[in-house]
């Protein structure tokens, strides 16, 4: 290709069409496959998944499985009780925390300047990288279920209404700490220093959210008792249960009402997480920090 | 419209805190400056002179501190989406980063072709010209991580053009380039700015590259504009500057020799130390480099020193830089 070539292909110009669809697909993709080109790591996280699978069936031979059924979730093994928390916690955790860990990386490389200095809103990066986030984790959750169901021979309830609903919680889960996340994420971006906010959140959900142990054994302790319906994973996870181990929907009022609990959250945390991102990235541009390579 | 890029009182203060202790940095320093529409404008200055950061805040990248600036008539702190629409920016000093390392070359110009707007079709047809153009055709497909440097300037060079803007900042766009791709990249700056009308607002190190390109350049210091004439007048400049260079093996009494060099009535002053693993190599300023050469040799011998070399050396932009330094200190 010579110049004249490249030049006269420059003289035919078509007017940009601006597509906020086309910006979140352009993330999403462009995320979607650096994800797949770091086969080990996948291959390393899908074994530390199936083993941590088999400890936790080592450990349900050590739990009495009354006490679940006294914590209202009817007569299900410690196994069951323990899978749907552990996988939506590690869903959870794997979607909250995938825009800090993008932006800490493209703010390594310099990629983010060009983002910034690009048509693209930041609404539309925050859905794209988002969007990865959901996918890559759905595939650790997804294989987390599969393993339970097929091999461990746990009794889920799985039909279309139950998946279904299960589905929607799972995204109503999601958009209730949305907010944080990004508020999160706009901390990194001035501070640049890990993301505790993200990492507190999520340790203080595995414990006071009862991933591994019914809640009702917090009800001695009434501040962590408050506490833990305080926060939106709680009603989450309580109406997962429901679904995958009673067989409830979303229509049942036990699901409907945290569903309603976490649209909530949803409404109230976004707008502001959105603010605090905004700050963060006018920020770094004052503070001339968009880079440090 | 008259001014591609125009600046008023453009000014950037750095904070910097070290120990506790807080410290201010003026980066860019009441600039004004006026770049035509269709212009190639050269920028240039010693390294830490602010070019970057005034490049990167009409990139809107970096909010100024004071003053404000217009580029294709869009103001940087309004309307700043507009003024994305507006232009390429390439960023040489990066040195290939700033790319997706594993994504490919096509998946990265892929990628910043949606962010910027290009239809599909047009898109792909650009980054198959672009990618052939630089060489790249074959190499499409293999991650960037994989690829030189050279490879990833490349990139870097046909993601700025990508979307046919009307502006382009190219800061240090041939640094890493083979001099055949740096041959070819700057013919194809000068025929996109003579054929297509494209404002170019560029830097450099290279003294030939602003004489063979720009049609105006502004010399920056300190965030100060110093300058601001035609490229003659640089290499007017030029020809009053007399440069001898020294070659030494490695010396103990390094610090000894380059004061001694110094002082010699004859320099007018050191413009550069390079300390290689085996030799060291200093620039000096001269008043005639005919009288000096015979004189700088004898005093070396004199102080013992392994003379490898020592000869008339071609004055360059950082001497330009250096001698306005003094005349500025003075």
């Amino acid at each position: 290709m010579k110049v004249e070539d490249l030049v006269a292909l420059f003289k035919e110009d078509m007017p940009r069409i601006s597509s906020n669809i086309v910006h979140v697909w352009a993330v999403f993709w462009a995320n979607f496959k650096i994800f797949l080109s770091y086969r080990t790591w996948v291959i390393t996280e899908t074994i530390s998944t199936v083993a941590s699978i088999a400890m936790y069936s080592f450990m349900g031979l050590q739990v009495d499985a009354r006490r679940i059924t006294l914590a209202g979730y009817g007569e299900v093994g410690w196994l069951s009780f323990a899978l749907v928390g552990v996988a939506t916690a590690n869903y959870l955790w794997m979607c909250i925390s995938r825009l800090s860990h993008s932006l800490q990386h493209e703010i390594r490389e310099g990629t983010l300047e060009q983002i910034i200095a690009s048509l693209i809103d930041m609404k539309s990066y925050i859905i794209g990288q988002s969007l990865r986030g959901f996918m890559v984790s759905g595939y650790f959750m997804l294989g987390v279920m599969i393993i339970g169901i097929a091999v461990l021979n746990v009794p889920l309830v799985i039909n279309l209404n139950t998946v279904f609903s299960f589905i929607v919680i799972i995204l109503l889960m999601v958009l209730s700490y949305a907010g944080i996340s990004i508020m999160a994420s706009g901390l990194v971006l001035v501070y640049k220093k890990g993301d505790p906010l993200t990492f507190l959140f999520a340790s203080i959900t595995e414990f006071l959210g009862g991933v591994l142990f019914p809640l009702k054994y917090l009800e001695a302790y009434p501040a962590l008792w408050a506490m833990a319906w305080l926060m939106p994973y709680t009603y989450a996870l309580d109406a997962s249960r429901k679904i995958l181990l009673n067989g409830a929907t979303l229509f049942s009022s036990e699901v409907l009402k945290n569903a309603a609990i976490l649209i909530v959250y949803a409404i109230v945390f976004i707008p502001m997480g959105l603010k605090v991102f905004r700050w963060g990235v006018n920020r770094i541009r004052y503070e001339g920090t968009v880079a440090t390579y | 419209m008259e001014y591609a890029v125009e600046t008023f009182d453009l000014t950037k203060i750095f904070e910097n805190k070290e120990k506790g202790v807080k410290r201010y940095i003026k980066a860019v320093d009441h600039v004004n400056i006026k770049v035509k529409t269709g212009e190639f404008f050269g920028l240039l200055g010693p390294n830490g002179a602010g070019k970057t950061t005034l490049i990167k805040i009409l990139c809107t990248i970096i909010l100024p501190t004071e003053g404000s600036a217009k580029v294709n008539g869009y103001d940087i702190i309004k309307e700043p989406h507009k003024v994305r629409s507006s232009f390429g920016w390439f960023h040489g000093e990066t040195g290939g980063r700033s790319l997706y390392w594993r994504l490919n070359a096509e998946d990265n110009l892929r990628f910043y072709a949606y962010l910027q707007n290009v239809p599909r079709d047009i898109a792909e047809k650009r980054i198959d010209a672009l990618l052939e153009f630089f060489e790249l055709t074959e190499d499409r497909k293999k991650l960037v991580k994989d690829y030189s440097t050279g490879m990833k300037v490349k990139v870097m060079l046909a993601r700025s053009l990508l979307h046919n803007p009307p502006i382009l900042f190219m800061d240090e766009p041939t640094i890493g380039l083979d001099t055949i791709s740096a041959v070819e990249t700057r013919r194809l700056l000068r025929a996109l700015n003579i054929e297509l009308g494209k404002t170019i607002i560029f830097t450099s190190h290279n003294m030939f590259e602003v004489e063979q390109l720009c049609e105006r350049v502004a010399i920056m210091k300190d965030g100060k504009i110093i300058v601001d004439a035609p490229p003659s007048a640089l290499r007017d400049m030029l020809r009053d500057i007399h440069a001898v260079e020294v070659e030494i093996r490695e010396a103990n009494n390094l610090q000894e020799v380059i004061k001694s060099l110094g002082g010699l009535p004859i320099v007018k002053q050191i413009m550069e130390v390079k300390n290689d693993p085996y030799n060291v190599v200093i620039r000096l300023q001269v008043e005639d480099e005919y009288d000096a050469i015979p004189f700088i040799a004898s005093k070396l011998r004199a102080m013992n020193a392994k003379v490898l070399a020592v000869r008339r050396s071609e004055p360059t932009l950082e001497d330009i830089f250096v001698k306005l330094t003094r005349k500025e200190t003075a």
